[in-house]
């Protein structure tokens, strides 16, 4: 039999007929028939299932087991035994190559990852991914993804009804926030000159976009990928809780236009990445509308706020936005990547901007309507369709219920801060606005210093050890970050709806036993 | 920020919604048991059925009728998980079963059961991959399927990334061209640039021109160098368009080959195109996209003769292999950090430089995304699962079955090729139904040709017996390609397609 040749020489002889179900193992000599054995597959497939389903989600929940099992890169490398080889091997070998990703993968779904703004498992957004995966579908036509056409249509519609515009829009998902921003700053350009499309920069003014020193990244990462310059990203100024200062921005558009350059766009932040805050967008579209720029309001992370009736006045005035980013995979929980990007623009600027009318995709002579062929809006050719995987929870869930998480997470965050302050050695940086709590932790020994550079100092060392420690014994993770010249410090975000008060004053109490002896 | 003390922060009031925090508000055991019922249709309707050719293709409905089917508004109120399954149900009916041994219409299709379980896994672990602390495993694994692929390329050393599309790679080797030759791009923007000249072919991918257009060059900037009859660049013409570029005021920048064009399938003569690449010190990019799993084959590598010489390369093991959607790499030559130089942020939240291990192992800053989807693990377990060889023999059986389609065409009347010697896995030919056979000379003779795939397509979707893309190209009018490379398919599915084809289009 000419699978052996192909399978390799392992020591699992007693498996290897389950190495059948491999199609490509089996492709042997014989072209005519078809190579498909669906029930040796199938069992490998069921097998592989049984082996996510205890370990990547019962065990990953579980509260009694370890977030992470840290090992060094060097340990790692041998244990993954990594090295791609000639021949294949059997079905018993690759279950136990699952077993070891899972089990040294960090389980974001567990209750004690506070690591990112991405935590916990939801089933029914896990679900939608298992069938996007089987289904394994790209979305640019309908002829290839009728159904993810649609629900993409009906998700958006249902966001920008949460944005408040009555009148609808346009948008699109794309691959993570950051595109979602670099995708709002080239529609911002094409609009203000049409022409940059086929002539390029070369002859335009300088163009010079604004966002809050807050701001994620991902605006200068746009500046440098599409040509304008990381340069012509002015900062402006936020107060002291991290807020972008309008009268600020004035000054800068003002400063911009001194020296002859032609300011386009602003990025207002909902939900910066470290310290949650929001940018005041209603003053801010003020002066958008009085110098005629394109409003993009980044809400990847504070978007969540506008399924909560009690929260969404802190996004107010986002409805005048004429473009909003907004990740459902963070705090909806939706699985990664569901990254929304929506515009008010009704007039298929999304389309005119970026479609390039491949004739091999987007026949004109179809016999549908080929306005659902929504491909040629994005710049991606193959795209994956993320919609569902927030369809569908959202349909089990329900508004209410996301509205009940999302107060959850925030009431989380509160809690927090009243118990930090309580507690001898925590120290809020600022209260909450959203569900970010910074603070330090400070061990006993750096109690009685005054406040002061030598402080600063060590203090600066501390969330670094902590870090580590919890990541060797796998009780939980916790991101950490300095910020301007204050010394680093931790950020805890609570989004996972397992979490419960018992969780954080365990987190409390973990922190202080992996940190009480630094000084 | 100010130099306030970093204890400096007032007192707050509790609020009564706090005592509800006691109990978690997710119960895992009722969305296991979900999970578990949904993993049962999905395995019976898109795996079982969605892969046997006594089913359908697909189940056409008009997008007005499917809306209202799919019952796609959302609400205030959760459903039942009956009806919940029901959705899943609806969603593998209506969805287009790609694997299916009659889905000719893209350059994915089939299905491969251990990269479908590394998908799977990779689903449930919903992890970034931009930091070794939150995702040790695949930072390692990408990089090892990274180092395996450039040596397929020909490379020792270099670096790589998986991005979301063969789009986003051709893209990103148009930033690095740029930056490589003139780094203060980063800071300054175009506008301290003279302006900037990309060569490619009428048969490279449309992400060149949505490239150009993006990175702010202009799509005016892209210069199309001709073909010859197979599709292939014509390196003189190349050299020759070089050179009225500069003679125009352009720097040329940057060469765009492709490797397996997306409607011929044709392979440009890179060992060629990289000499007139050294000559003017031009980057050399290939998309080998679709084309560079011919690299896994020795008998077939030579279409890609002199691959190594280029500076980036763009291959998707999501098409030929199978490895699912997206799955896409870019690969470098580079060692000296070209990559993270050129797209780095330095985000102190997330690529903090006073962690206890190795930062170099924080790879996310090499990326224009912030958070990236893990595309290695389905193409790392289907490549251990199977080996090298077994990727081999699945992209040699993709050309033996080519070549008996071909040979069917021939013994057949009214099948007429585009490009009478396929290079590759497409094929390309008019069907010319009986009433046009004999009748070339007339005038109207084009244009009712160019009129029969669209009816032929949207007879075979609405009886749901297979699908087949079909594309006008230059001045040639609509015509079929057909790309046969998955390794489920057997004679008997292309017989039927050829049979499929003329019954359906035979009255017209």
């Amino acid at each position: 039999m000419t699978d052996k040749q192909v399978t390799g020489q392992g020591p699992e002889a007693g498996f290897r007929h389950l190495s059948k179900c491999c199609p490509a193992v089996r492709d042997g000599p014989a072209l005519k028939e078809p190579p498909v054995e669906m029930s040796a597959a199938e069992r490998f497939i069921h097998e592989a299932m049984e082996v996510i389903i205890d370990e990547a989600v019962k065990k990953a929940t579980d509260v009694q087991e370890k977030v992470c099992e840290w090992q060094s890169p060097e340990k790692l490398r041998e244990l993954l035994d990594l090295e791609l080889k000639d021949g294949g091997e059997s079905d018993s070998k690759i279950l136990q190559h699952c077993k070891n990703a899972i089990r040294y993968s960090v389980k974001t779904s567990h209750p004690r990852f506070f690591n990112q703004l991405f935590a916990g498992l939801e089933p029914y957004s896990m679900v939608a991914s298992f069938i996007t995966e089987a289904v394994k579908t790209s979305l640019y036509t309908y002829e290839v993804a009728p159904v993810f056409t649609l629900m993409e249509d009906a998700v958006l519609k249902k966001m920008m009804e949460l944005i408040g515009w009555d009148e609808g829009g346009d948008g699109i998902f794309n691959p993570g926030g950051s595109m979602s921003n670099m995708y709002a700053v080239n529609l911002a350009r094409y609009r203000f000159c049409p022409d940059i499309k086929e002539v390029g920069l070369y002859n335009a003014p300088r163009l010079v976009m604004f966002t809050s020193q807050e701001g994620h990244y991902s605006i200068s990462k746009a500046a440098a990928l599409l040509g304008l310059g990381t340069k012509n990203v002015y900062a402006v100024p936020s107060d002291d809780r991290g807020k972008m200062i309008p009268s600020a921005l004035e000054e800068k558009i003002e400063l911009a236009r001194s020296e002859g350059a032609v300011p386009f766009f602003v990025n207002a932040t909902a939900g910066t990445t470290v310290f949650g805050a929001f940018d005041p967008v209603d003053e801010i579209a003020d002066i958008c509308e009085r110098h005629s720029l394109w409003l993009h309001v980044d809400a990847c992370w504070g978007g969540a706020a506008l399924v909560s009736n009690q929260h969404k006045h802190l996004l107010k005035g986002i409805h005048r936005a004429d473009s909003v980013a907004w990740n459902p995979h963070k705090m909806l929980m939706a699985c990664l990547q569901c990254s929304a990007f929506l515009i008010k623009d009704k007039t298929s600027l999304l389309q005119r901007c970026h479609s390039a009318k491949a004739s091999y995709l987007f026949q004109q002579d179809k016999f549908y309507d080929v306005s659902y062929d929504t491909g040629d809006k994005s710049v991606q050719c193959s795209r994956k369709p993320d919609a569902f995987k927030f369809w569908l929870m959202w349909k089990a869930l329900g508004s209410s219920e996301l509205e009940r998480r999302v107060d959850r997470a925030l009431a989380m965050a509160r809690y927090l801060a009243q118990t930090f302050k309580k507690r001898e050695g925590f120290h809020l940086l600022m209260e909450p606005e959203y569900s970010n709590v910074c603070f330090w932790y400070v061990p006993p020994a750096l109690r009685g210093l005054p406040d002061g550079p030598e402080l600063w100092r060590k203090l600066h060392t501390v969330a670094p050890v902590i870090k580590e420690r919890m990541m060797k014994t796998g009780s939980m993770m916790i991101g950490y970050q300095t910020h301007g010249d204050k010394p680093n410090f931790f950020r805890m975000v609570v989004i996972n709806p397992q979490v419960s008060k018992q969780d954080l004053d365990f987190v409390l109490d973990e922190i202080h036993s992996l940190g009480k002896d630094l000084r | 920020m100010a130099k306030t003390s970093p204890f400096s922060s007032d007192g707050g009031t509790l609020e009564p919604a706090l005592r509800d925090l006691t109990q978690p508000l997710i119960d895992h055991a009722e969305g296991q048991l979900f999970l578990n019922e949904a993993f049962k249709i999905i395995v019976e309707e898109v795996l079982r059925k969605g892969t046997d050719a006594e089913e359908k293709v697909c189940e056409w409905r008009e997008p007005e009728s499917l809306a209202l089917l799919l019952d796609l508004q959302l609400r205030d109120t959760g459903e039942s998980q009956d009806r919940l399954l029901q959705r899943v149900r609806d969603v593998a009916k209506y969805s287009i079963k790609t694997s299916h041994p009659h889905f000719f219409n893209q350059q994915f299709g089939g299905v491969d059961y251990h990269s479908l379980a590394g998908r799977f896994l990779t689903e449930a672990l919903n992890t970034n991959l931009f930091t070794y602390e939150v995702a040790p495993v695949f930072v390692l694994m990408e990089t090892e399927v990274l180092k395996a692929l450039r040596q397929l390329v020909g490379w020792t050393d270099g670096d790589g990334i998986f991005c979301p599309g063969g789009s986003t790679s051709n893209m990103y080797a148009m930033n690095l061209a740029r930056y490589k030759l003139f780094p203060e791009v980063k800071t300054k923007g175009l506008w301290a640039l003279p302006r900037l000249a990309i060569f490619s072919s009428p048969g490279s991918h449309y992400s060149v021109q949505k490239g150009a257009s993006y990175l702010g060059f202009g799509t005016d900037s892209v210069i199309l160098v001709k073909v010859d009859d197979g599709g292939r660049m014509i390196p003189e013409d190349l050299d020759a368009k070089i050179e009225l570029a500069k003679s125009q005021g352009f720097v040329p920048l940057l060469v765009s080959c492709t490797s397996g064009t997306t409607v011929l399938g044709s392979f440009d003569p890179l060992d060629c195109i990289a000499d007139v690449c050294d000559k003017h010190q031009l980057w050399m990019h290939v998309d080998a996209a679709w084309g560079g799993s011919v690299l896994f084959s020795k008998q077939h590598r030579h279409l890609m003769k002199g691959v190594e010489r280029a500076k980036s390369v763009s291959w998707n093991p999501h098409k030929m292999l199978l490895a699912g959607l997206q799955c896409s790499a870019f690969l470098l030559q580079d060692t000296t950090n070209l990559l993270k130089r050129c797209n780095c942020a330095n985000a102190s939240y997330l690529f903090q430089q006073d962690k206890f291990y190795d930062v170099n192992l924080d790879i996310g800053d090499k990326s224009v995304q912030c958070s990236r989807k893990v595309d290695c693990l389905k193409l790392w377990l289907m490549w251990k699962a199977v080996g090298s060889t077994g990727l081999e023999h699945r992209v040699d059986k993709a050309f033996l079955h080519v070549r008996y389609l071909l040979e069917q065409m021939k013994k057949r009347d009214g099948f007429q090729l585009v490009s009478t010697q396929p290079e590759f896995v497409n094929v390309c030919f008019w069907f010319i139904p009986p009433s046009l056979r004999g009748k070339e000379g007339n005038a109207d003779y084009q244009d009712k040709l160019a009129k029969v795939a669209p009816v032929i397509k949207e007879r075979m979707m609405k009886e749901g017996t297979m699908m087949v893309g079909y594309q006008p190209l230059g001045d040639l009018g609509n015509f079929f390609r057909v790309t046969v490379f998955s390794p489920h398919i057997c004679h008997k599915d292309m017989d039927f397609f050829l049979d499929e084809i003329e019954r359906l289009g035979k009255c017209l």
